[in-house]
């Protein structure tokens, strides 16, 4: 049980007591943080929940969404496209969708976060205010050593990018087995065009599959048994008590194969 | 730290811990309603609060978090014990059952209806997400959610939450206030946690990391020095009597193969010691500090394991008979060269075959006719294996226990629903006469089964009963999923023959069954998979044979159904195999042999539980109807393509062409009690005032048992229900009932009810024929207690009540109700199902579902609905989600809510209906018939057939996970 609940009342003071206390974790939502009522939790805690940004709105980089922003925040936003609206509905349950924030979800950065295969698509950003002062890194870049407060996550949201996700779990309101992500235009002869793939559920972490992405690349969206034929090839799951590595493989590939050919377009 | 911040519209200030939930700090200062099912991992929602204008899970909120902030509870709707518009809808709608999720769907409405004044049923499914129901099914959710909007335009409105049926009574079949629904639905103290005094100790097992092991050392010195310890038990301190905990009738068809604690660790979660401390956590950190060494063995996980030439036996005590004596050849020594030669005995009431050194719990084996001239007579004939995994009862509630002294008395609280037989275990087990424990049973959380068997009151009534302290024990989440009790797996060999025109020339069925651990209800639920399903069809020739083995994984026991599902998964199945080898349609093929009225069934001789059987020949059934209806409901015979615009009901579809829709049906049955074995008593006392009270015997799970009582009390006094008042389950305060399972509660229970009811009303005739002058045979009873004679002389209840306590009477007036039969009244029903099913992925979608169901005068109808819809949502459960998993070594390896998936709202069918098609039971109480159990055996055959419609593949093994189904169509 953590021993030291301290809420800062400004980001300057949060980071002054983190350096003070190093061994302190950032809460924000807590539905990650604060799980299980067994399972060990930190000593010492900084709620910035009521301190961080939480806005989501179009900026000059495109959309710029708060760290403390809920999933339901997301899922009310007129601002946001479907394919993300889709990625915070994916998290069922409202009651966490209440409390879940986007900082959290990439701060835990577990395999099936159900934000992150689109942040990587999209090539995703962010501001994290770290001990001297606020700078900026790539959402991958930070999540594979994340140092600092999250403040934001910018998204470059351009017209013509062709967006989707899909999930597969075992219930509605379940974990995510698999995830995927897909964003791509196409070109004058509606050939994909910068097309990026990522898909969480496949390893320790959401990650993007350049290779396959790039055998693709250039033609016109094969149908979905080519893409499942080739995808299989490349998925290297591991077998636990959520499926069989084969049958991962075969559900990933056709969770890549859905997301391509469900992508809408940003306009 | 000090928290201020405002609850239920009052500015609170707390001290509080900083690393304290909110949930645990609402609780601990009496705010019961926000309870506790998923020990923090926010997947089941019952401890939601409305904190800053949302619903969030307070487990996932630490107490200081909520500074400055507004938070409401139930208790806010609930003031000066009102109800809110959406309490008293989903009263009305029938939604409180066991009333355990019922705060949290109260406060998810509010904030709904806050949102949007009409919700559609996305806004509901959306607002329930969070939100796990295991009793209702959640389709009534629906009915609350538009009532509750409705009256906030129109509080007059009117609700109509199910047709209602017998016009000529005024309350049985007709909707009425379920008795104990206003105090559930106002989070009011009902429930075991609810009772717990501040000096209660705290009980904690430690649980065998181990499958399969011996103690070889164990030491608790430094764990009983600790700081707030107060005791601590082990095999060496206990006693060493063998017990079953089957909550049976005596003598059980259950072995007596398990002590309080043993040396042996047949499972992982067996009890190796048990704590009793002022605090959970003094209470395991003493478990932490006992020094114990195992000599663990190699588990037997599987039911060919068990079975296999040689096999070590899980149980290798001496086994004895209390009456009768072994079979032939069967080894009753005991095996010394398991567990050092020094093992539990296995005491068996009566022989039940089994042969524990061959890890044989029980078998039976039985039938009709001549199964190998069936077979030469046959022209078809087709050989199938089905299996049935091991799944988990899941109570929202899991085993809880409150015990203490009083007055030199063993008082039990308890979450059961064999008040009864757990006094009679209890006081075996501790060593002490009946008359020196109290049972009384709280509102149940859901049992399911699960609470048919005692976990863990044997342990704290031990405790109390040696130590004098009060002692709380409740069970974790996860130890409820490997502690408690889960469905006996089973694979069923069936063989069906038959001539070409369909008709059926033999069945045989062998059942193999796994047991765990430990041999509650060995015998008996594999047995029904049996007794339910094969008297459906009528062949000359079945021959069935039943083996339930011991393994070394978590312990069965009774599971709503009771072996039924699983028997009526593999039987129906493999008719609709036959059917499709055949060419014919299945439900032609189940009209052409299936029960009709007039019947008789044959198959009863052989398939008594635990005695001989009779056959029996069937009054009326209406198995034709209930078929005619789900033919033209379904569109029988129609196949909808994917594509046609009627059935894009959902997101899956804008995926594409590789859905396939499918139709299956089955026809399913269950009994009412067990006529010959079991009985129910209840007393009816006169009020001085002219109320009533009702003490009945019977067992509420949350079913409505008590409302039905009431009503048939209410019924034949004449009056309203609520001139009537129920005590029930409580050992020293009401008569002996059998409890609440093998679907006995409205039969049995019922019955007694009505009885002792009956019986007062000839007592009362008798004072006022006295008081009127008249012959008792003149009088009228008028509705609400008036009294007429044929002179135009008139009493009251009232006036009776008064004459016959006063000093001149001739003192209280009491009826007595006594039940027992040996009529055995079946339910049947029909249930379709349509599915899509995705080839590429595995998918399955359970589209529409539609049951026909007979359970005689539904006396509750809307809480009958929902006891269907309820049932059915736990077996698509079971069919679709729902497994319990188990590494190498025997451990589970999903034991909790987010890994071991139970349907939520969103998976319930789009389409689901129930339609009553009741057949009065001539003996049932104004003709009802049991209601409960019927419900979860159909669903799985049906989804299972459906597929096959769908995609032309069969998946034997249930659940039928995108996995299997990818499997079965050769994919992986």
């Amino acid at each position: 049980m953590p021993q030291d609940y301290i809420r800062p009342s400004s980001l300057e003071e949060a980071m002054a007591i983190k350096a003070a206390k190093p061994e302190a974790v950032f809460l924000a939502g807590g539905t990650c943080l604060l799980a299980g009522d067994s399972r060990k939790k930190p000593d010492s805690l900084i709620d910035v929940g009521r301190i961080l940004p939480r806005g989501i709105e179009h900026g000059s980089r495109g959309l710029v969404i708060g760290a403390g922003a809920t999933f339901q925040d997301l899922v009310d936003s007129r601002s946001v496209p479907p394919a993300l609206r889709d990625a915070a509905l994916s998290m069922i349950n409202r009651n966490v969708r209440n409390r879940a924030t986007v900082g959290g979800n990439l701060g835990a950065g577990k395999s099936c976060a159900s934000l992150v295969p689109l942040f990587i698509v999209l090539g995703a950003r962010v501001k994290v205010l770290g001990p001297k002062g606020p700078h900026g890194a790539l959402a991958m870049e930070w999540m594979a050593i994340p140092r600092g407060l999250l403040l934001e996550v910018e998204l470059e949201l351009k017209p013509g990018t062709w967006l989707a996700f899909a999930r597969h779990s075992r219930t509605s309101c379940d974990l995510s087995v698999l995830t995927c992500a897909v964003a791509y235009g196409l070109d004058a002869e509606k050939r994909l065009d910068g097309l990026k793939v990522a898909l969480g559920g496949l390893g320790p972490h959401a990650r993007e599959f350049p290779d396959l992405a790039g055998f693709f690349e250039g033609q016109a969206l094969p149908g979905k048994a080519a893409i499942e034929e080739r995808a299989r090839t490349v998925f290297s799951p591991r077998t636990d008590f959520r499926g069989s590595a084969a049958f991962k493989s075969v559900r990933a590939a056709a969770l890549l194969a859905d997301a391509l050919h469900s992508a809408e377009e940003i306009t | 730290m000090t928290l201020h911040f405002t609850l239920n519209g009052r500015a609170t200030t707390w001290q509080v811990e900083p690393g304290m939930s909110l949930r645990d700090l609402l609780r601990s200062k009496g705010i019961v309603s926000v309870r506790n099912g998923c020990d923090g991992e926010g997947s089941c929602g019952l401890c939601s609060v409305i904190l800053d204008g949302k619903t969030v899970n307070s487990c996932q909120v630490l107490a200081p978090q909520a500074e400055g902030v507004e938070a409401f509870t139930v208790e806010f709707f609930s003031r000066d014990r009102g109800l809110s518009v959406v309490q008293q809808a989903l009263i009305e709608s029938g939604c409180v059952q066991c009333g355990y999720c019922t705060p949290a769907v109260t406060l998810a409405l509010h904030k709904l209806l806050d949102r949007k004044s009409e919700p559609g049923r996305a806004d509901i499914e959306d607002a329930l997400s969070g939100i796990l129901c295991r009793c209702t099914g959640y389709e009534q959710f629906f009915d609350a959610a538009h009532l509750a909007a409705a009256r906030l335009k129109d509080p007059e409105h009117v609700a109509h939450p199910a047709p209602e049926f017998r016009d000529d009574l005024r309350h049985v079949g007709k909707c009425r206030e379920k008795v104990d629904a206003p105090a559930l639905a106002r989070g009011e103290r009902a429930y075991v946690e609810d009772r717990v005094p501040e000096d209660a100790l705290v009980l904690k097992l430690f649980a065998s990391p181990h499958a399969r092991a011996c103690i070889k050392r164990i030491d608790t010195t430094k764990a009983e020095s600790m700081s707030g310890v107060h005791a601590v038990l082990t095999y060496l301190n206990t006693p060493s009597r063998v017990y079953t905990t089957a909550g049976q009738g005596f003598p059980e068809p259950s072995p007596y193969d398990g002590r309080m604690f043993s040396r042996v660790m047949r499972f992982a979660g067996d009890r190796v010691a048990a704590v009793l401390a002022e605090t959970e956590a003094e209470a395991l950190a003493a478990i932490a500090a006992i020094d114990v060494e195992f000599e663990v063995l190699k588990p037997i996980l599987t039911i060919e394991e068990a079975s296999a030439p040689g096999a070590s036996p899980v149980h290798a005590g001496q086994v004895s008979y209390v009456a009768g004596s072994a079979p032939e050849g069967r080894l009753t020594t005991g095996d010394p060269t398991v567990y050092g030669g020094e093992d539990d005995p296995v005491i068996y009431q009566f022989p039940i075959g089994g042969d524990p050194s061959h890890n044989l719990a029980a078998s039976t084996a039985g039938g009709i006719g001549d199964i190998a001239k069936g077979f030469a007579e046959a022209e078809v004939t087709i050989e199938r294996e089905y299996y049935a995994r091991r799944v988990h009862c899941t109570p929202l509630e899991p085993h809880v226990v409150l015990t203490r002294m009083e007055n030199s008395r063993l008082v039990i609280h308890a979450s059961t629903q064999v008040p009864w037989h757990l006094r009679r275990i209890v006081a075996t087990a501790i060593g002490a006469p009946e008359n020196k424990v109290r049972v009384i049973k709280e509102r149940v959380g859901g049992g399911f089964g699960a609470k048919q068997d005692l976990c863990l009151e044997d342990i704290a009534g031990w405790l109390t009963w040696t130590t004098g302290k009060t002692v709380f024990f409740r069970y974790t989440r996860e130890e409820e999923f490997i502690s408690a009790r889960t469905r006996h797996p089973m694979k069923i060999a069936v063989k069906l023959g038959a001539k070409r025109d369909g008709k059926l020339t033999a069945i045989e069925f062998k059942v193999r069954a796994d047991t765990g651990a430990y041999g509650q209800h060995a015998l008996t639920v594999p047995m029904n998979a049996c007794s339910k399903s094969l008297p459906l069809i009528l062949c000359d020739n079945v021959h069935f044979d039943v083996r339930t083995y011991y393994t070394n994984l978590p312990a069965s026991g009774a599971y709503q159904g009771y072996g039924a599902p699983q028997g009526s998964f593999a039987l129906q199945t493999a008719l609709a195999e036959l059917a499709a080898e055949l060419g014919m349609d299945q439900l032609d093929l189940l009209e052409r042999n299936r029960v009709r009225s007039g019947s008789r069934i044959e198959i009863l001789r052989s398939l008594g539980e635990g005695r001989a059987g009779a056959a029996v020949t069937l009054g009326e059934c209406g198995l034709g109807d209930m078929i005619e209806g789900g033919r033209k409901s379904m569109a029988w015979g129609k196949h909808e393509a994917a594509s046609d615009p009627e059935w894009r009901l959902g997101p899956e579809w804008k995926l594409g062409p590789e859905w396939k829709l499918g139709k299956g049906a089955v026809i399913i049955q269950q009994g009412s009690g067990l006529p010959g074995l079991d009985a129910a008593n209840a007393l009816v006392r006169l009020q001085t005032d002219g109320s009533f009270m009702l003490l009945s015997g019977g067992s509420d799970l949350g079913t409505g048992l008590d409302t039905l009582t009431v009503k048939i009390v209410a019924e034949v006094m004449k009056v309203d229900p609520k001139d009537v008042a129920v005590l029930s389950g409580d050992t020293d305060a009401t008569p002996f009932d059998k409890g609440a399972y093998a679907s006995s509660g409205t039969f049995f229970s019922g019955n007694a009810a009505k009885l002792a009811a009956e019986d007062l009303m000839k007592r009362i005739l008798a004072v006022a024929a006295g008081l009127l002058e008249e012959s008792a045979a003149d009088l009228r009873v008028l509705p609400g207690g008036t009294i007429a004679g044929k002179l135009g002389k008139t009493t009251s209840y009232h006036e009776i009540a008064h004459r016959t306590s006063s000093g001149e009477g001739p003192g209280e007036l009491c009826g007595i109700g006594s039940f027992k039969t040996e009529h055995a009244a079946f339910p049947y029903g029909a249930h379709f199902a349509q599915v899509a099913v995705n080839g590429r992925t595995g998918d399955v979608v359970l589209k529409r579902y539609h049951v026909f169901q007979d359970c005689g005068t539904p006396i509750n109808p809307e809480l009958a609905m929902g006891q269907i819809y309820g049932g059915v949502m736990k077996a698509v459960g079971h069919s679709l989600y729902e497994e319990m998993l188990f590494d190498a070594e025997g451990h589970c390896a999903n034991p909790n809510f987010l890994d071991y998936k139970i349907p939520g709202i969103r998976e319930i069918p789009g389409d689901f209906k129930v339609v009553f098609v009741p057949v009065e039971d001539p003996v049932g109480p104004y003709g009802g018939k049991s209601i409960s159990e019927i419900a979860l055996n159909g669903a799985a055959p049906a989804i299972a057939i459906a597929i096959h419609d769908a995609c032309g593949a069969w998946v034997r093994e249930w659940p039928f996970t995108p996995e299997r189904v990818l499997r079965a169509l050769g994919k992986l």
